[in-house]
């Protein structure tokens, strides 16, 4: 038994990625719950607006972070605010009750906002009710389900297994079948290869992207009030970041467990990161930062930005441009790689280098 | 002439080590070329820089006389180690994706493997698999056939069902180069390129490649007895029936066995290609 116990230990400390995994898995879950997997937001970005928008700003203490006070604002400029995710609660003065919006997409912030208003209201009653009442009123998901906004934010998950792991898994598995030496000594473009992998996924995760939208309508009520081209562009630049790490992946990877392995670590902490459980402001300032060079991220965002609050394409820019980068920066050095494998002449001298041989004549 | 496939002081190193040593080479139309040499000699890196897989670090090469390209490759026909087959689809799949990859519009499956249409490639032998993945590498006609280690792991029948269909290939005109460490199928070749650590140590026709060399036959009762007392020796003995058969001079081998008070004829007889062979790559690999 101590010959196998030294054997197995010999190729452990060898094989440098499980090791990665054995050490890397436990310090990511370790940061991640004790710093990311927080439900409790602890600053809620606030909008006060009307005639009585600086009065009122006054008396707001946290969780409230009161971003702007705009005394000749009124509901349409905090329902604007609540849109595009400037803001999670927006009071609007200067009518009775006060009303106090709130964006139902951030569950955990309105959930924090109606606590810290019930105590406030209780603290005004004990010293002799000086502030007006407040009239809380949830905007996008009024009944606060979570399904609401899980399910938008689990279409980017399902892309990104599809895209990511299937993806990667796909291309090494032609490599260690030794078929992708037959793909490039076959009149094929390197783009024909490449697009002709790619686009087969590209359309199984649309067929999956739509199916689960439909069936988040169908069964959880889930509504879809913003446009079906944003979505639809906003998913296709995230797949495109996805399927570009998966290519990416594979072209790092000898065989099907060692791409297994790095999707794994690109996608657990994207479930854990990047809003899509934890919300990214409740997150401490020490790890919010990877929440934000992940890309589903910023599908999380423009998937409940759409479906739920009908957020137009120009307040979705910030995310879309970043998948636009990612998904340029990703597939564009993917497909080098990928490209080099298959057409190593593509990398060739000198034209002076070659000499066609001939038989003397 | 253009040669359809040629090698000129081809060179490839992988950091300090030189997998294939300035290496000239060529195939014409109609010939079948062997590329002959032990596991590791640089035979399927060689191929693989023919190819245009690999890029040569010094030298050239050229595939129907330009670089290793997309319209050169639609002239060749591969059957790698591999055999380069889909597992997961069936004989009439495989066969329809690349009669597809190679633009023929209709065409039909060879009786050989016809009769397994639609079973799963992962699923048949491995000297079907070689059947299937010859077909495929001859479906477009090809001017240039390369195989590595075509019939590794088949059985003598199916063996010499390959060989039937390389010759009668090359008679219609392709070139084939072939790789091996087979003797007997080495010895179908039209010209021979042997080579030792990534270098061409011999290279000519099979009597070439021979030579004038000789080895030594012993005739002998006791041939369990002086294979070992020879082989003890340090000699590299082949057994042929009560024959043996070593490399050196009749006088010193008649030494060894009055050495060893052991009996037998021993006489100087011409080498074979196997040999030969182990005479070549031990010279030239004095370790």
């Amino acid at each position: 038994m101590r010959a196998m116990v030294i054997k197995e230990f010999r190729q452990l400390l060898r094989d440098k990625r499980t090791l990665g995994l054995l050490v890397g898995l436990p310090v990511i879950l370790l940061v991640v719950f004790g710093y990311a997997a927080n439900f409790n937001v602890s600053k809620i970005p606030t909008v006060v607006v009307g005639p009585e928008a600086a009065e009122s700003a006054a008396q707001l203490h946290a969780p409230f972070d009161v971003t702007e006070v705009d005394p000749v604002g009124n509901r349409a400029t905090v329902e604007s605010r609540l849109q595009d995710g400037k803001a999670a609660v927006g009071i609007v003065t200067g009518q009775n009750p006060v009303t106090a919006l709130m964006d139902g997409t951030q569950l955990f912030a309105v959930q924090a906002a109606k606590g810290a208003f019930a105590r406030m209201a209780q603290a005004d009653v004990a010293t002799g009710g000086k502030i007006p009442v407040i009239a809380p009123e949830v905007l996008y998901n009024p009944d606060l389900k979570t399904s609401w906004i899980m399910i938008p934010g689990l279409t980017g998950l399902i892309l990104l297994f599809i895209g990511t792991l299937i993806t990667s898994l796909g291309i090494v598995r032609e490599r260690q079948a030794g078929t992708i030496e037959q793909l490039a000594v076959m009149p094929f473009r390197p783009w024909d290869v490449i697009f002709g992998k790619i686009l087969p996924y590209l359309l199984l995760a649309s067929l999956d992207l739509i199916a689960i939208v439909l069936l988040g309508m169908g069964l959880f009520g889930v509504p879809f009030v913003g446009s079906v081209v944003t979505f639809g562009i906003g998913a296709l630049l995230f797949l495109l970041v996805t399927l570009g790490m998966g290519v990416l992946i594979s072209t790092v990877s000898q065989n099907q467990g060692q791409a297994i392995q790095l999707a794994i670590m690109f996608v657990v902490p994207q479930i854990l990161l990047s809003g899509l459980i934890f919300p990214v402001g409740a997150m401490a300032a020490g790890v919010r930062w990877i929440a934000y060079v992940l890309p589903l991220t910023y599908f999380v965002d423009i998937s409940r930005g759409v479906m739920l609050k009908a957020e137009p394409i120009a307040g979705l820019w910030v995310p879309l441009v970043v998948l636009l980068g990612m998904a340029g920066a990703v597939l564009g050095l993917a497909v080098l790689r990928f490209r080099r494998d298959l057409a190593p002449s593509a990398r060739h001298r000198g034209e002076d280098d070659f000499e066609p041989v001939a038989a003397a004549a | 002439m253009q040669y359809l496939v040629g090698a000129r002081s081809a060179t490839i190193r992988f950091g300090d080590f030189t997998a294939v040593d300035r290496v000239d080479l060529e195939v014409g139309s109609g010939e079948v070329v062997g590329l002959l040499g032990a596991n590791g000699a640089g035979k399927t890196t060689l191929i693989r820089m023919l190819l245009g897989l690999l890029i040569p670090t010094r030298g050239s090469v050229s595939l129907f006389g330009g670089r290793p390209s997309r319209a050169t490759r639609r002239r060749l026909g591969y059957v790698p180690q591999s055999l380069g087959l889909y597992d997961d689809l069936t004989v009439g799949e495989n066969w329809a994706f690349t009669t597809a990859a190679f633009g023929i519009a209709e065409s039909t499956l060879p009786e050989s493997v016809a009769g397994y249409r639609h079973e799963l490639v992962g699923d048949l032998s491995l000297g079907l698999k070689r059947r299937l993945a010859f077909a495929v590498a001859f479906s477009h006609d090809p001017g240039l056939l390369v195989l590595d280690e075509p019939t590794s792991g088949v059985g003598p029948l199916s063996s010499s069902h390959l060989w039937e269909d390389i010759r009668a290939s090359a008679e219609r005109g392709t070139g084939v180069l072939v790789t091996t460490h087979n003797m007997e199928e080495a010895e179908q070749c039209d010209r021979l390129v042997v080579m030792a650590e990534g270098r061409v140590v011999a290279a000519g026709t099979l009597g070439q490649v021979i030579g004038d060399r000789h080895v030594v036959q012993v005739d002998c009762a006791d041939w369990r007895g002086v294979f070992a007392a020879l082989d003890g020796d340090g000699l590299i003995v082949q057994v042929h029936g009560s024959r043996l058969r070593v490399p050196g001079t009749p006088e010193h081998v008649a030494g060894l066995l009055h050495r060893h008070d052991l009996g037998g004829d021993v006489s100087a007889v011409p080498a074979n290609l196997e040999e030969a062979f182990v005479d070549i790559v031990t010279k030239a690999s004095p370790r």
